[in-house]
């Protein structure tokens, strides 16, 4: 599996051609929510005083999402903006600030940012989240951040979203010890089906390492 | 095999004449075909910057670069290919994940073919390299060795 990426840290990233050159940045990751996979991407020119381009980049027109810089073909790569951006809207939208539900009720946090997969598959992994104290006990005042994976069957409001209650045992403090819950959760979940498991691979919440400081 | 940053600085001279053009900027390669293409040429004040074309060289030794004739120069036409600076530039695997940057490059000075391309991660070969543009070089992606269990 390639290296996983917050679409938040996308922005800015250089969109680059097998032949070397630079011919956009990425300005706004697009989404389809039910899917779970990333639509395109809507663009800028690189530089200072780049505005938005009248352009953007379909997900099909991407050669290799990297840690570095997303690749493409060539410029013939490069959409309408239409392409992506009816899409958008046809996916019915916003995934950001929605409140995450598990199947059993509970809600464990809203939706910070949303965390794919690199290279060419282009799948949503898994969510960054602004756990709620159910998720994570503690002070009030530390309010944790933490990775959830997304879980196979994904359900995708305007408000909110609905995911698999085993999935609270696969939370991660930051991106590189998200890689290896990942992949535990989907060997439980090849395994076992999406229902939870007591015992098994399940990781609890506290034993994760390193914890992230306190964010304001 | 000799390496670019052995050969930049070194003065261009005609082989008829015995006259130094000026000294060598840099060289040009073309990627597709893993050969230099061109050797640019900074001259003295009041001339232009030139180019030449690889098969308008005779030889290409430790201490000078020769020409076959200042015609060389003259006969240039005017579509030189878009030179891209090879040493220094940053390196992109097509997976779009950065690998450093040339540190140097070795070439055989009799054909101009390209040999290995130095970075500070180690040694590419030429048949590695897929583009070269004014942002990056794009290399072929390596074996996954990273992610290994």
């Amino acid at each position: 599996m390639s290296g996983l990426t917050a679409a938040r840290d996308l922005a800015k990233r250089p969109v680059v051609t097998l032949d070397g050159e630079a011919v956009a940045q990425i300005k706004d990751t697009v989404f389809d929510g039910p899917a779970g996979r990333i639509v395109g991407f809507t663009l800028s020119g690189r530089g200072l005083l780049a505005g938005p381009l009248r352009q953007s980049l379909p997900w099909e027109a991407v050669h290799s999402l990297g840690g570095h810089a997303v690749m493409i073909r060539g410029r013939e790569a490069l959409a309408e903006p239409a392409a992506v951006v009816a899409r958008k809207e046809a996916a019915g939208g916003h995934v950001l600030g929605a409140r995450v539900l598990t199947d059993a009720g509970a809600e464990i946090g809203t939706v910070l940012d949303i965390v794919v997969e690199g290279g060419t598959s282009g799948r949503v992994v898994g969510f960054r989240i602004a756990a709620s104290e159910s998720l994570v006990p503690g002070s009030r005042r530390r309010r944790r951040k933490v990775y959830v994976p997304r879980g196979e069957t994904l359900a995708v409001s305007g408000t909110a979203l609905v995911v698999p209650a085993g999935v609270t045992h696969f939370v991660a403090d930051d991106l590189p010890s998200f890689v290896g819950q990942i992949d535990a959760f989907r060997a439980r979940a090849g395994r076992e089906g999406a229902g939870p498991a007591p015992g098994a691979r399940a990781v609890p919440v506290e034993a994760d390492a390193p914890k992230e400081g306190p964010t304001p | 095999m000799m390496l670019f940053s052995q050969v930049q600085g070194l003065p261009v001279v005609t082989l008829g004449e015995a006259a130094e053009l000026g000294v060598l900027a840099s060289l040009t390669v073309e990627v597709a075909s893993g050969h230099i293409s061109h050797l640019r040429v900074s001259r003295p004040r009041g001339h232009q910057d030139t180019t030449i074309a690889w098969n308008a060289l005779h030889a290409l030794g430790p201490d000078a670069a020769l020409v076959r004739s200042a015609a060389a120069l003259d006969a240039e036409p005017a579509t030189t290919p878009v030179h891209h600076e090879m040493l220094r530039q940053r390196i992109l695997t097509e997976a779009g994940d950065e690998r450093g940057t040339v540190k140097d490059v070795s070439f055989d000075p009799e054909t101009g073919r390209i040999g290995t391309v130095h970075t500070a991660l180690g040694e590419l070969p030429a048949d590695s390299l897929l583009g070269l543009g004014e942002y990056a070089l794009v290399v072929r992606a390596e074996p996954a060795t990273r992610h290994a269990p």
